[in-house]
């Protein structure tokens, strides 16, 4: 049996995002529980697992973000395929290698079967590099990865019943990293397969950059080097000096990146205005009005 | 005397805009110091101070870098003002207290209201340093943006600019540090300038960081807390390191909302463009450009100066 499961902080996004997906992808003997979150996602994904480990017939747990939403409706045979090696414990469909830190997707991405959907200005969907094959980069690749994105996550029976995430780390950030890294210390492989999903979010990929600067330290702190987390090339005072600098160029970039942005939007938006306040668009308008009641 | 000087590697943009603003600002008695650029900046500035450590009459040598404009005919008599208690070393348009690094703009800001005048899209005026949050002058700080320095006699004789800094970036800084260690205090003013560049603030970002990382070196000990063991560096380097990626994460998050907001503008334009209604009334548009282009070039009947000139070296 293949259970989903979703800690759930807005029913509204999970019925719109999640369930249809669910939907989709379920067997008829699945098990599909959203259960309101009782605190972190740490928390909250600890006590889904102690609900399921006790399942016998448990062939995986799939702990989904509720504005996640699996598109494949051959899901179940996707991941049953993944899970046939029984080395591997945890299958997503985003994943990275060369990972030293929560920013997993500074490392080298190897696969990223998502769109980000977004609201925002009107709306719309930015896929990641491996949603169509078709055009897909030559590094995209299924198989073993360092971190999987957690916003779907398949957990083989053998990890719901032996491993645990780790409340001591925060409220979300890194909880996918730490994770991973958990199974991979256990002996266990991380993969990703071929499923793809949507992500309805908005584009806005850090609304807390406090609780997550705190995140990453405390990731580094704990692996302190192990598996590649935290490390870094020269003394502990060059990796300073070059960070504070990078980081202040980092957030140069992003003032440029608004100015010319900005320069861009007063252009079209003075092209706009031109449109619609020239004699031509004013003489037109009983047209467009017959147009648009037709 | 009130004495003006640029290092000058592009004569078009000082001619455009540096220039007119000198004129502007001048008193009678004026002198303009205006050098071939030789690299580093720091090199020409010190051979600008050198001839206007002679004058006896000095009484400011304003450093002002091509591309920027005086907008101000009251400005000597403002740098006169802010250069009156003796204590003061260098006055300029914006600066911060709170610096760190050479990303000074990351501190608490003070700036007069200049402005950025560029090109791109249209072209255009915004706020300098409209990233940011802008206290106003007068007020002192640690540091002052180096496209416009006022220095006052005694730093004029006494101070030089480190010619060691090669990659160009970070020079008003280290010079702002050297008038503060010396005693000296930096105070911003009301001078209204206008900076006549690109949106893009840093053309060569590795260099940058080089940069960044020479300054942090030579001022360990006033710009951070100075002696520290291998903890407190590994502290301080995981720190740094999550706040560079929060920091690249951020400029990622942010181009995609840009870029959501340009594109909604582009749909709506494009939209509009596209009606049947406009493209049948697309002959009446050409017929009022070519009436528009006509007039205009009667208007200027060819005796523009600025007709066909690039406004950028």
């Amino acid at each position: 049996m293949i259970a989903f499961a979703t800690a759930t902080t807005k029913p509204d996004v999970y019925r719109r995002c999640a369930e249809p997906g669910i939907a989709r992808a379920a067997e008829p003997d699945s098990v599909v529980r959203a259960m309101p979150s009782i605190g972190s996602i740490f928390a909250s994904y600890n006590a889904l697992l102690d609900e399921f480990s006790g399942r016998e017939d448990l062939e995986a747990l799939v702990l989904i973000h509720q504005d996640a939403e699996i598109i494949d409706p051959d899901f179940c045979q996707i991941i049953r395929r993944a899970l046939a090696d029984p080395e591997v414990g945890l299958v997503g469909c985003v994943g990275a290698v060369g990972v030293r830190s929560i920013a997993w997707w500074e490392a080298s991405v190897t696969l990223a079967s998502f769109v980000n959907r977004y609201q925002e200005h009107g709306g719309g969907d930015l896929a990641s590099f491996s949603w169509e094959w078709e055009e897909a980069p030559a590094y995209a690749r299924t198989g073993e990865v360092e971190t999987l994105d957690g916003f779907v996550l398949v957990v083989s029976p053998w990890v719901v019943r032996n491993l645990r995430f780790d409340e001591s780390l925060g409220q979300f950030h890194g909880y996918d990293l730490d994770f991973c890294l958990q199974v991979r210390a256990a002996g266990r492989r991380v993969i990703t397969a071929d499923f793809r999903a949507v992500h309805h979010r908005q584009l806005e990929m850090l609304p807390d950059p406090e609780e997550w600067t705190e995140a990453h330290v405390k990731v580094a702190e704990k692996w302190d080097g192990e598996m590649g987390i935290g490390t870094g090339h020269g003394s502990w005072r060059e990796r300073a000096l070059r960070a504070e600098a990078d980081a202040d160029a980092a957030l140069v970039l992003g003032y440029m990146n608004r100015l010319e942005t900005d320069a861009r939007v007063r252009e079209l938006q003075a092209a706009l205005d031109e449109t619609t306040s020239s004699i031509s668009w004013r003489l037109t308008a009983p047209l467009r009005r017959l147009t648009h009641t037709s | 005397m009130i004495a003006f000087g640029s290092s000058i590697s592009g004569g078009e943009a000082y001619r455009r805009y540096a220039q007119p603003g000198v004129r502007l600002a001048s008193e009678p008695d004026s002198v303009n110091f205006a050098y071939a650029a030789v690299e580093p900046v720091g090199r020409t500035y010190n051979l600008i101070l050198d001839a206007a450590a002679q004058r006896d009459d000095l009484e400011a040598l304003v450093l002002v870098h091509p591309h920027t404009e005086i907008l101000d005919p009251g400005f000597c008599t403002k740098v006169r003002a802010a250069l009156a208690a003796e204590e003061v070393g260098m006055v300029g348009w914006a600066g911060a207290t709170g610096v760190r690094g050479i990303a000074w703009w990351e501190g608490e800001v003070t700036c007069a209201p200049a402005i950025h005048r560029y090109e791109e899209h249209g072209g255009g005026d915004i706020p300098s340093l409209s990233w940011t949050r802008r206290g106003t002058p007068p007020a002192e700080v640690e540091c002052l943006d180096g496209q416009l320095l006022v220095l006052s006699p005694w730093a004029v004789r006494t101070l030089r600019f480190d010619e060691g800094l090669l990659l160009g970036h970070g020079f008003d800084l280290d010079f702002s540090l050297q008038v503060r260690a010396a005693g000296r205090r930096l105070m911003v003013a009301d001078l209204r300038v206008a900076h006549h560049r690109s949106l893009e603030l840093i053309a060569d970002l590795d260099v940058w960081v080089q940069a960044h990382m020479q300054i942090a070196e030579k001022w360990s000990g006033t710009l951070d807390d100075g002696d520290m063991d291998e903890t407190a560096w590994k502290q301080r380097a995981r720190r740094a390191e999550a706040r560079r990626e929060a920091a690249r994460t951020y400029a990622v998050s942010n181009a995609l909302i840009l870029d959501a907001r340009v594109l909604e503008l582009e749909r709506a334009l494009a939209e509009k463009t596209h009606s049947p209604s406009w493209r049948v009334t697309a002959p009446l548009r050409t017929l009022n450009r070519i009436r528009r282009e006509t007039a205009d070039r009667r208007r200027s009947n060819g005796t523009d100066p600025a007709a066909g000139r690039r406004r950028w070296d």
